[in-house]
């Protein structure tokens, strides 16, 4: 109701002075002070004082309402010192929202960059893991097969060993080879002696014969 | 009239369960996916809608889908306009920049020049040789036939198979291609010569037959000195110079689709996971995925932000993995 009386005050002489409609008044009105419990209703109060202070009669009244104008005073300086510290504070908080927004954002940035950087080097281990893995693949097939040292001794001595035995295989032909030659030399000489014997014994044989024969003539 | 909608909606339905995707391939900008299935058709899926983080149902369904061929489409590849798809015998091409626009004409078609005549051999795999802009195609005449890509004729065919091939590898440093087939046997051809370089007879070594499962070459990778195949025989990590098995894959399943990824071995097969193996012969892991058997594997490296690793097999869904760990969501074929 209070406020409606004001409300209506104000449009009376808005319409007096004849500028900005009543909506307009009692929408800036409420906006700012809207409870109706703050510093519109001292500023009324200071001017109803100020009124009363000018009419009033005795001396003590004037004084009271002279004194009750300083407290509403110095209450209006209050609230009024009040808001702008309060002004103060919401600009000093908007900064530092702006310093917070910049660096989250570059915060980011950065964590966007080492993303990209991390991205890479997965790239680079991936790859070398996959190099370690073809390597180890081929020698475990490498492994399966003998030392190549071993397997080139074994040759050699395998060599050796062919070689030793093909040397005692040659010296048991000759051998054999002499044999058969000393057999064969045996063997000629035996048929020549029977050879020999049967001459001479076809020798003899005629000899008796001849004889007999001349001995029957 | 709504009988013979619900007729088609009920047909159409019968169609999705017994679906089959055998390939994919993504678009050279990367944004696009097209996958072909059994009934000759190609879907293509906006990834970058799909992906996007305002993506509804709606993006999870193709843009476009249209019938290629007469049979399956077994194979799909693109190059940098075009994307070409293999079926019964011929192989066509077809704009990406009118695919992306929802028209669905041929830009050309051709046929391998096969002996027989009576029926047509289909193609297995289809394979890109940028270096000389040749296609290679393999399939069931157990020929590897080249296609020059400008003149459009076929210039060499690698015989020597006996049985039909399932799947080409390229090893760009050497100039040679791979050829995995059902007759358990791995070829290297020279590109240059058209000679056989050298025959791997998976099947003979002891530590990957498994002469239970076959002796087929279901799936090859290859990079630089390595090359990864399996199928019939245990998935295996051949060292190719010295032509020996490094490391056996302890995988029960037969392998179908295989590549290298970074340090690891992505592999899929007859069962509903992709394993990732180390090459040290560890499973780092087995994730699961829709279809019961995978047929196709596919990354999109040519996109930073859209990396995934697709998925598709016995079943009318494609799987994407954002993070190859676990499966993000699937697309549709509708």
């Amino acid at each position: 109701p209070r406020e409606a009386v004001d409300a209506e005050v104000n449009s009376n002489t808005a319409q007096a002075m004849g500028a900005v409609t009543d909506d307009e008044v009692i929408r800036k009105r409420l906006l700012i002070d809207g409870d109706g419990a703050g510093d519109d209703r001292r500023i009324n109060l200071l001017v109803k004082t100020f009124f009363k202070w000018c009419n009033s009669g005795s001396h003590e009244e004037g004084y009271s309402q002279y004194e009750r104008m300083l407290g509403i005073l110095a209450q209006c300086e209050f609230s009024m010192g009040k808001t702008l510290l309060v002004y103060d504070m919401n600009l000093r908080e908007m900064e530092n929202y702006e310093k917070i927004y910049k660096e989250t954002e570059s915060n980011i940035m950065a964590a966007h960059e080492k993303i990209a950087e991390c991205k890479k080097q997965i790239q680079q281990a991936k790859r070398i893991r996959k190099n370690r893995q073809e390597y180890d693949a081929l020698a475990r097939v490498i492994q399966t097969h003998p030392d190549r040292h071993e397997t080139l001794k074994q040759l050699e001595a395998l060599g050796k060993e062919l070689q030793h035995l093909s040397r005692i295989k040659e010296s048991v032909e000759d051998k054999l080879e002499l044999r058969r030659k000393q057999f064969h030399v045996l063997l000629s000489t035996i048929r020549e002696l029977q050879q020999t014997l049967e001459n001479d014994e076809k020798l003899s044989e005629a000899d008796d014969v001849q004889e007999t024969r001349m001995d029957t003539q | 009239m709504t009988s013979s909608r619900a007729e088609v909606d009920l047909q159409r339905r019968l169609e999705l369960v017994h679906m089959t995707v055998f390939c994919q391939s993504f678009s050279p900008c990367g944004k696009y996916l097209a996958a072909g299935n059994n009934y000759g058709q190609i879907a293509v899926f906006s990834l970058s809608a799909a992906l996007s983080s305002a993506a509804e149902e709606e993006d999870q369904k193709s843009v476009i889908t249209f019938t290629a061929h007469d049979g399956p489409v077994y194979s799909l590849v693109s190059t940098d306009r075009q994307l070409i798809s293999a079926g019964n015998g011929d192989v066509k091409a077809w704009n990406w920049s009118e695919i992306t626009k929802k028209g669905c004409k041929e830009a050309w078609s051709r046929k391998p020049p096969f002996r027989a005549n009576l029926e047509l051999p289909e193609i297995n795999c289809l394979l890109l040789n940028q270096k000389d802009n040749t296609l290679l195609t393999a399939g069931g005449d157990a020929v590897v036939h080249v296609m020059d890509m400008e003149t459009g004729a076929f210039t060499q065919a690698f015989q020597g198979h006996m049985d039909y091939i399932h799947c080409l590898a390229l090893r760009d440093q050497y100039n040679e291609c791979l050829s995995g087939s059902e007759d358990g046997t791995v070829r290297l051809w020279d590109l240059r010569t058209g000679q056989e370089a050298q025959v791997i007879d998976v099947y003979r070594h002891q530590e990957c037959a498994r002469p239970q499962y076959g002796k087929w070459i279901g799936c090859l990778a290859t990079e630089s000195e390595w090359m990864v195949c399996g199928g019939g025989p245990a998935l295996t990590l051949w060292h190719l110079r010295s032509v020996t098995p490094t490391t056996v894959f302890p995988l029960q399943d037969c392998q179908q689709q295989v590549m290298f990824y970074q340090d690891l071995i992505l592999s899929a097969g007859n069962n509903p996971t992709i394993n990732h193996c180390q090459i040290s012969g560890g499973v780092k892991a087995q994730i699961p995925c829709t279809a019961p058997s995978v047929y196709s594997l596919a990354i999109n490296e040519q996109s930073q932000e859209n990396m995934v690793l697709t998925v598709a097999g016995s079943s009318s869904k494609v799987d994407i993995f954002t993070n190859f760990q676990y499966r993000a969501f699937s697309l549709s074929f509708e």
